[in-house]
């Protein structure tokens, strides 16, 4: 339930594609610019014209605004959504529109989608550009992007069909990460953990992600580093996701009701699961020559006796059985590092490794993970008994009769009503929160050319077809949103009730006036 | 030259005054030296040295220890002296006169009177002046206890109670009111009272243990053997097995006697001093000293034995060569070779922390050289809580624990070890606010006097060292010659002796001046001196990458919110400052919402500050303000960032008043936006009584209207 489907008359209603400009600019070498196409088995002429479409108008707004051009278009029955991931490497998702088949989208959140796509597969390979120059054929980068963008996809699968963020999804918001509320004392015991961690070898600085559950306590990582860790940690590591054996992305369907049935290891339907699990013929990236990992496989992570996560997604090291440590780019530094992840009951830790201050390769790494089992298991007791204790459940902050969004665009933190609760409401509601949301999402881009350094306040109160209320409020960097059913029907008891929730929840950030 | 020096140093550590040391005795020592002395006698009760000749007593005040102080006397009749004590009030002297006889002397009239004992099978062992409610003073006799009562109108002295007791010998300290009475064929049975204002506790008998050397050779314990040792509050019995090579100890509960372990021994002749709870354990043959900080389960010493050292001798002295240093007389000090004297045959030892040298008519007071005593150990963390626990120098303690601190930090040693070290300080400065003793002074002790020692509860830690005023004499039952006499540390003294050693030792200038007090008797650092005294120091000392003292600083507030002690802001602002320097917003905007960093308005605006570079930082700065209810700082800087109109709601929300509307026409009209000043207009016209009237009304209200007509133009 709650998802829409993109699919209509039997083809994936959905396509999505990643050209660069710079290349096939030839006649005759069109092909060459398409780096992935999805769906893969559409003929190539059907690619060309998407992708030919995509490229007029990019030229065309770029006479006009050369810096941002073409963002979206909005066609009868299609919208077209644009991401520069790369300078010249576009993105483009054409998704379908369907009242009936509750296909609603708000433009932001797909964009969301594409943009994590990217940060993701440059986490894991560096930037596309960089491959596209190691290799000018492109065949190296297709041969890493499809498998990639087809496990990625494969989380948004239900049943047969791929569920991207719609209307039902206004009160979440991607590419943020969720915090744990801790008290001063936990936050201090992990503070004093996370020292412990960074301290690992001397000179060089270890950097720590720490999760509890499926929720950040602690980062040291830049803001960019930190969402794309997160959103991979929670999707592929966490006890949950390891429990799950094939999770999805938690982000759709987190603490979801049983009705989303997570879809196994093996797809029901051969047709669908054909199109995930091989590469199809016509795929320009059928190409076996090139020995591509696939970090975002299903099923690939366990944890191992000494509490550290284990894959064999990297291989092995040459002449041992060893699987090799994975390997993450840092966003902010361009570093490669290790990934560690150590594991204690809904505790995750994350040590990120320099690349450069281990020597001897796998034997090091090992040597610096007994040094953090030495070093800082106590502390990681400690913490993991602190933080269980102050743990309020999968509905911790559920505040009853709001259903809300809270969003810190300044730290890329957001959090909300949890999403079973979200489930209750009226689709009328939805559809106004999610039509509301894409009002706010304008003005912001508005006022972001107008004036890069202020950020607008703005409030919106609307009262619904079925005697809800939508409320929308910007300040300052944060957003609240909220939706409250079954309330008074006055201006002055939303209102109120708004105004409560601020001062309760969010440290009277919102109450102005 | 160089031979001449290396002789010159060899005499040194022979002289001891060179050598290494954790114990000294500082010259000079307080000389009581009459003409026509018949001995001298040490009343712990008073902690008066005394010494009689044919028609006088002088008494020299032992404690607070002042080598010059001058003696007082007073007058005697004529005849024997094996024993002397003044009254606890001092009015009266009582004096043994035979093993039958005690004659008091009252001080003020000279009135005497004597007390007999029956002949037949009495005869006393020695007595003592006691401020127990039942009685004033106690005379122990072969037959047992007779309490005794004063009666100051007839000036006599009556029987009250009498215990029946067989008694070979007994001992007795003021300092823990307790007497300990020996009998049997070995002397190894106990009985024990103590006596305190309290009332009089019986403690249950008990045996000590004693190794047999031989199948029938039985060993007797003899008095010098035993030792009372107030330690911490706690009162112990220390006691020589000669033949295992061992001391046992004991301690007393009020309805027990449980032995606690034994150290080991390696002369044949063994003294006991305590200084400042310090356990010493002279082995005299041997000539060194091995120190035991009885406080937690450990039984082990705090360092290697070494030598009790001379402090304070000239240094031509020194540089003369072994051989002729012997017959060298020095003048002044009228000691022919320091060695010599160390440990000589006739020194006794007075509880708990002197030491008379009957010969030569001296008293010596021992000291504990901390500074030598932490050097020799590279165990930050037990150092510091050996310091910690001294009272007697409690500054220079403190001194010692901050410089011990600031240098495992700038050595940057593991953050494990700093963590220990803090963790040790912090729990040492909650104690002593708990107990009241790191501000209160001199208070709480003239309690603790009255109150006497406590045999019975189990104490909880360093909170009693202060209690343990109380002082003790090892009984004197031998001859004439010495009243083995003991100083007891009131803390009166003691608290004179740090003045004395904050004058000498702390002028480095590191002191700041919130110590001027220098009545510490406390060597807990607050949390206000860890921030000057340690990390804003260290701050500035350290070089290279902060986030180690950042770790450090996460350390400290870990074990302070364990401890419940409240931190300054100051601590909050020097972390802020050290993760803008890595510019590690992101974890620092983490410590300010997750309140590891408390909000006050001194973080608030130290955030602001750095806002500068960063906004979100200067956001959780502005939310701070806001949060902490600092209305007028908050519209300020609202006006400041721009935000007119929300600052003008908040103003009028909040009913800051003390904002000036010109402060906002002002702002409105550098904006060149006439609605924004039309706004402001409209503002303070409809919310501010009487603004119409005001000349900044019309002034900005022609401004406004130049502003609209130049853009109608």
């Amino acid at each position: 339930m709650g998802m829409a489907t993109a699919n209509s008359g039997g083809s994936e209603g959905m396509e999505l594609c990643i050209f660069d400009l710079r290349r096939g600019q030839q006649e005759g070498q069109e092909l060459d610019k398409i780096l992935f196409f999805f769906p893969a088995d559409l003929p190539f002429s059907t690619q060309l014209s998407v992708i030919g479409l995509s490229e007029g108008l990019i030229t065309f707004t770029r006479i006009f605004s050369p810096e941002a051009a073409c963002e979206l278009i909005e066609a009868e029955r299609h919208s077209h959504v644009f991401y520069e991931a790369e300078p010249d490497i576009w993105m483009v998702m054409v998704v379908e529109k369907s009242k009936e088949a509750e296909a609603i989208w708000r433009i932001d959140a797909l964009r969301e989608v594409l943009k994590e796509i990217h940060s993701l597969f440059m986490m894991f390979y560096g930037p596309v550009r960089e491959m596209l120059e190691k290799d000018p054929s492109g065949g190296l980068t297709r041969a890493h992007l499809y498998p990639f963008i087809m496990d990625y996809l494969s989380d948004f699968l239900v049943g047969k069909k791929t569920q991207l963020p719609s209307f039902r999804d206004c009160l979440k918001e991607f590419g943020t990460v969720q915090m744990l509320t801790v008290g001063r004392e936990a936050a201090i015991e992990v503070q004093s953990l996370v020292r412990v961690l960074e301290s690992g070898a001397g000179a060089t600085h270890f950097y720590s992600l720490i999760l509890f559950q499926d929720l950040l306590v602690s980062t040291t990582l830049s803001p960019d580093d930190t969402i794309n860790l997160f959103a991979y940690a929670i999707q592929r590591l966490s006890p949950r996701a390891l429990s799950s054996g094939a999770s999805s992305w938690s982000y759709l369907r987190r603490g979801s009701t049983p009705s989303h049935v997570v879809v196994g290891p093996t797809f029901a339907t051969v047709s669908v699961s054909d199109q995930f699990h091989h590469l199809p013929a016509n795929s320009p990236s059928q190409d076996n020559s090139y020995h591509v990992k696939r970090p975002l496989q299903h099923n690939r992570w366990s944890k191992g006796k000494d509490g550290f996560l284990v894959t064999d997604i990297w291989g092995t090291e040459t002449g041992s059985l060893i699987p090799s440590t994975p390997t993450i780019w840092l966003q902010q530094t361009g570093e490669r590092m290790y990934l560690c992840a150590y594991q204690y009951k809904s505790l995750t830790l994350i040590l990120l490794v320099p690349l450069s201050s281990i020597l001897n390769g796998e034997q090091g790494v090992s040597l610096v993970k007994q040094q953090v089992l030495e070093n800082a298991s106590l502390k990681i007791l400690k913490v993991e008994e602190k933080l269980s204790k102050g743990w309020g459940g999968e509905n911790a902050y559920h505040v009853s009769g709001y259903r809300y969004l809270l969003i810190d665009d300044d730290r890329n933190v957001s959090r909300a009503s949890p999403p079973a609760k979200v489930t209750t409401l009226a689709k009328e509601s939805l559809l106004a929160m999610s039509k509301l949301r894409e009002e706010v999402d304008l003005e912001k881009s508005r006022s972001k050319w107008d004036n890069a350094d202020r950020d607008k306040d703005l409030e919106i109160c609307i009262r619904v077809k079925n005697n809800a209320w939508v409320i929308a409020r910007t300040t300052r960097g944060k957003e609240l949103y909220m939706v409250l059913e079954r309330a008074n029907e006055t201006l002055l008891y939303a209102s109120d009730a708004f105004e409560k929730f601020s001062d309760r929840y969010c440290g009277g950030a919102f109450s102005l006036d | 030259m160089s031979a001449k020096a290396s002789s010159s140093q060899l005499s040194v550590s022979s002289s001891g005054s060179g050598g290494l040391s954790h114990v000294y005795i500082q010259h000079p020592p307080l000389r009581c030296n009459v003409p026509g002395s018949r001995g001298l006698f040490y009343d712990d009760g008073n902690k008066l040295l005394f010494s009689p000749t044919s028609d006088q007593v002088f008494s020299w005040k032992a404690v607070p220890f002042d080598p010059h102080v001058s003696p007082t006397s007073d007058s005697i009749s004529e005849g024997p002296i094996l024993s002397i004590r003044y009254s606890l009030d001092a009015k009266i002297i009582a004096i043994q006169r035979s093993s039958l006889e005690i004659q008091f002397f009252h001080r003020e009239t000279g009135q005497n009177f004597c007390h007999k004992c029956k002949p037949e099978s009495d005869s006393i062992l020695g007595f003592f002046w006691t401020d127990c409610p039942q009685c004033d003073f106690v005379l122990v006799k072969t037959s047992g206890l007779d309490l005794l009562a004063y009666d100051a109108d007839s000036k006599s002295i009556h029987v009250v109670e009498t215990k029946k007791l067989n008694v070979s010998w007994y001992v007795y300290t003021h300092e823990s009111r307790l007497v300990l009475l020996a009998s049997g064929m070995q002397c190894k049975t106990f009985n024990g009272f103590q006596l305190s204002s309290a009332g009089i506790v019986r403690l249950p008998k008990f045996e000590m243990v004693m190794a047999k050397s031989e199948a029938n050779s039985k060993p007797v314990l003899a008095d010098e053997d035993v030792f009372i040792a107030t330690i911490y509050g706690r009162i112990y019995c220390l006691q020589i097995d000669r033949v295992a090579m061992l001391l046992h100890s004991y301690r007393f509960y009020r309805d027990a006697v449980v032995q606690q372990g034994s150290l080991p021994i390696y002369s044949n002749k063994v003294a006991v001093s305590v200084v400042d709870n310090v356990l010493l354990i002279h082995q005299v043959g041997a000539k060194v000293i091995i120190l035991y900080d009885i406080f937690a389960d450990s039984r082990s010493p705090i360092s290697a034995p070494l030598p009790l050292l001379f402090r304070g001798f000239a240094r031509s002295n020194s540089s003369s060569s072994r051989s002729t240093a012997k017959d060298i007389e020095i003048p002044e000090a009228n000691i022919s070779d320091p060695e010599a004297i160390i440990y000589g045959d006739d020194w006794t030892f007075l509880v708990p922390d002197l030491i008379c040298d009957v010969s030569n008519k001296f008293l010596w007071k021992i000291h504990l050289d901390l500074e030598a005593i932490s050097a020799s150990s590279s165990e930050a963390p037990s150092v510091l809580d050996f310091l910690q626990r001294r009272k007697l120098e409690a500054s220079k303690a403190k001194q010692l624990c901050l410089a011990i601190t600031r240098n495992v930090i700038l050595e940057r040693r593991p953050v494990s070890t700093v963590a220990k070290a803090i963790d040790v300080l912090l729990m040492s400065y909650s104690l002593s606010l708990k107990t009241g003793s790191y501000l209160k002074g001199t208070k709480t002790e003239k309690i603790s006097h009255s109150a006497g020692p406590q045999i019975s509860i189990p104490q909880s830690g360093a909170s009693h060292q202060s209690s343990a005023t109380v002082d003790n004499e090892s009984m004197n039952r031998s001859g004439n010659l010495s009243t083995s006499d003991s100083e007891d540390n009131a803390q009166f003294n003691s608290l004179k002796a740090i003045s004395i050693v904050n004058k000498e030792k702390l002028s480095g200038g590191a002191e700041s001046s919130s110590y001027e007090e220098s009545q510490l008797i406390s060597p807990s650092i607050s949390v206000d001196e860890m921030y000057s005294l340690l990390f804003a120091p260290v701050e500035e000392e350290m070089v290279g990458d902060p986030s180690y003292l950042v770790a450090i600083i996460v350390e400290f507030l870990r074990s302070a919110s364990s401890e419940k002690i409240k931190v300054q802001p100051n601590i909050y602002v020097l972390t802020i400052q050290l993760l803008a320097r890595n510019e590690r917003y992101a974890e620092l905007s983490m410590f300010i919402l997750n309140k590891i960093l408390e909000p006050s308005k001194e973080v608030a605006m130290q955030l602001l500050e750095l806002g500068r570079q960063n906004s979100q930082i200067r956001k959780l700065g502005l939310d701070m303000l806001r949060q902490l209810s600092l209305h007028h700082d908050y519209v300020l800087l609202l006006v400041q960032d721009g935000y007119y109109l929300e600052a003008l709601r908040y103003a009028r929300k909040h009913k800051v008043v003390t904002v000036r509307p010109s402060l906002f026409l002002e702002a409105a009209v550098s904006s060149h936006d006439s609605q924004l000043l039309a706004a402001v207009l409209r503002f303070f016209s409809d919310f501010t009584p009487g603004f119409k009237n005001t000349p900044d009304c019309r002034a900005y209200c022609q401004i406004l209207n130049e502003m609209n007509s130049a853009v109608a133009v």
